[in-house]
């Protein structure tokens, strides 16, 4: 009741005030003005209502973003859950190397010869197609995989050498050997290795012999074997020489005896005892080569060689196979070049005691263009001549004088030519002189 | 009888052929100036060029560094130091040579 009373006479005191008041205020806003307020207070308005409109368009686009966010986490965590998952059930694999699954990791090189000749007594005839590729797979810095074939195509002949019907064509594996360098001074080479038996397996290719016919003492030679070999190469002082070695293991050569093996003299077989099968006999074959080249300075350099090898030939082991090769190889200038190989071997026979075939072959070459006649035709031709023997320690003996050319349609592209003249007497006498045409391209 | 007649003429030409080989000898130094690399004076340390041109004749022709390119002449060098039991060194040496001036 008290309360009332007061705020009843705070209210006639107000109006009191206010009649009593001078009214000033009213008389000073104009028309104008007071338009001018009322748009102002109805713009703020309507910017009022835009800005809710907009505000809840971003609440709307906030909760839209929310709603994906939670189904990404959803599949994320689902992602997750299925690669550990998986994890647990199969390994990992590492991602290839880019570096090394290029293209340009795996090469082909090789040579190919066509080959046009003519035996005395007997008709010309294209005698030869040969395809030879080497696969080179580089794994990586260390590691090298190559595989060298022999792709041919001949007549048929039969075992006697008689003429047979058709033709038949080889592929042969020349070798097959994996590389891997351990230091600067040792490389490991395994499989089915190019031994070092002399220098005529590593450079015997079409384009780099000069001489379509392998030198006959090679005969007596195996070119590849397999096991594994380690060879490398020691600088000596800073002009270019060095020493070079090689020793190897490999199943060596067997018996062609496939009754028994047995050490009939004409039961070697120097490129059998390879592929899966058992060792025919119980212990390999070991051999090196040691060699010292000198380089005085360039195109002039001297490289020679002795290599070796022994072991086992018989299944029963009890005959020995052995090798001695000296090699030598020698550059005057960028025109001239001789080499050769001495080459005797020894192997034990069951009746015949130990026999030992043998023989050599010097090789002398010279490219015209040494002659600085500048005649386009002379500067690409390069004469070759080649004498060789063998004695097969059986009563035949071989003599053959060789004279022949080279001409270089390219470095890589070669026609070459020779003359063979033979003096061949005994029981296994080779045929007569021959004539070869040969066109070599190295790749 | 025939063979030995024959290898009377063979043996006149495989001694002409190294009668031919003291040309190149008595003119080195213009045989020199023609060929791939120059040669060094003795005490120089052998260059990569120079044992490219050493080691590659040995065996056949010389095969140009522009045949192929810088990634193709690491697959080769190391068939090759392979093949001819180059030592490591030098093998290095003609491969930075060959990349240097490798073809594209």
């Amino acid at each position: 009741m008290k309360l009332r009373s007061y705020k009843l006479g705070a209210a006639v005191t107000g109006c009191a005030l206010g009649l009593g008041l001078p009214m000033t205020a009213p008389a000073a806003i104009t028309d104008a003005a007071f338009n001018a307020w009322t748009n102002m207070v109805t713009k703020q308005g309507q910017m009022i209502e835009d800005l809710k409109k907009t505000h809840e368009q971003d609440q709307q686009e906030i909760q839209e973003l929310k709603q994906q966010l939670g189904q990404t986490q959803e599949l994320a965590t689902n992602a997750v859950q299925k690669a550990e998952a998986a994890s647990q059930n199969q390994p990992v694999y590492q991602a290839p190397n880019p570096a090394t699954t290029a293209s340009h990791n795996f090469s082909v090189i090789g040579d190919a010869e066509v080959q046009f000749g003519k035996t005395d007594g007997q008709h010309a005839t294209f005698a030869l197609a040969d395809f030879a590729p080497i696969f080179l797979f580089r794994a990586n810095d260390d590691t090298l995989f190559e595989a060298g074939f022999d792709i041919t195509l001949n007549n048929n002949v039969n075992p006697d050498g008689t003429r047979a019907p058709g033709s038949a064509t080889t592929v042969s594996l020349s070798f097959a050997q994996m590389d891997y360098t351990l230091n600067d001074y040792a490389t490991l080479c395994a499989g089915d290795v190019i031994l070092p038996l002399g220098t005529y397996s590593q450079r015997a290719a079409g384009w780099l012999n000069k001489i379509p016919d392998d030198p006959l003492v090679r005969d007596w030679l195996p070119g590849s074997g397999i096991g594994a070999m380690i060879q490398g190469a020691l600088p000596v002082g800073q002009r270019g020489q060095s020493f070079t070695y090689a020793v190897y293991v490999c199943n060596g050569p067997s018996s062609g005896n496939v009754t028994n093996g047995f050490g009939g003299p004409m039961d070697l077989d120097l490129g059998g005892n390879v592929g899966d099968s058992p060792n025919w006999h119980a212990n390999p074959s070991a051999g090196g080569r040691l060699a010292y080249f000198i380089p005085w300075k360039v195109h002039y350099d001297l490289e020679v060689g002795v290599a070796g090898q022994s072991g086992e030939w018989t299944d029963f082991g009890n005959h020995l196979w052995s090798s001695c090769v000296v090699d030598a190889a020698l550059h005057l200038g960028p025109y001239f070049e001789a080499k050769g190989e001495f080459i005797n071997t020894w192997f034990g026979t069951d009746k015949n005691g130990t026999l030992g075939p043998k023989g050599l072959w010097v090789q002398a070459s010279y490219k015209l263009a040494g002659l600085k006649q500048n005649l386009p035709l002379l500067n690409n031709l390069e004469l070759v001549s080649r004498y060789d023997n063998v004695n097969d320690s059986m009563g035949t003996r071989t003599d053959r004088y060789t004279v022949g050319y080279v001409y270089y349609l390219s470095n890589t592209l070669l026609f070459e030519g020779d003359y063979e003249w033979l003096k061949s007497r005994g029981p296994n006498a080779l045929p007569s002189s021959l004539f070869v045409l040969q066109l070599s391209y190295g790749f | 009888m025939k063979a030995k007649r024959f290898a009377w003429m063979a043996a006149p030409l495989l001694a002409g052929i190294l009668a031919l080989a003291a040309l190149p000898a008595a003119q080195a130094d213009d045989s020199a100036a023609t060929s791939t690399a120059p040669p060094a004076a003795p005490k120089k340390k052998i260059t990569g060029v120079e044992l490219y041109a050493i080691h590659c004749n040995r065996c056949h022709p010389e095969r140009y560094p522009q045949e192929f390119d810088q990634r193709q002449w690491p697959t080769y060098m190391l068939h090759m130091r392979v093949r001819a039991n180059l030592p490591a060194a030098q093998a290095r040496e003609i491969m930075k040579y060959l990349q240097e001036e490798a073809g594209n």
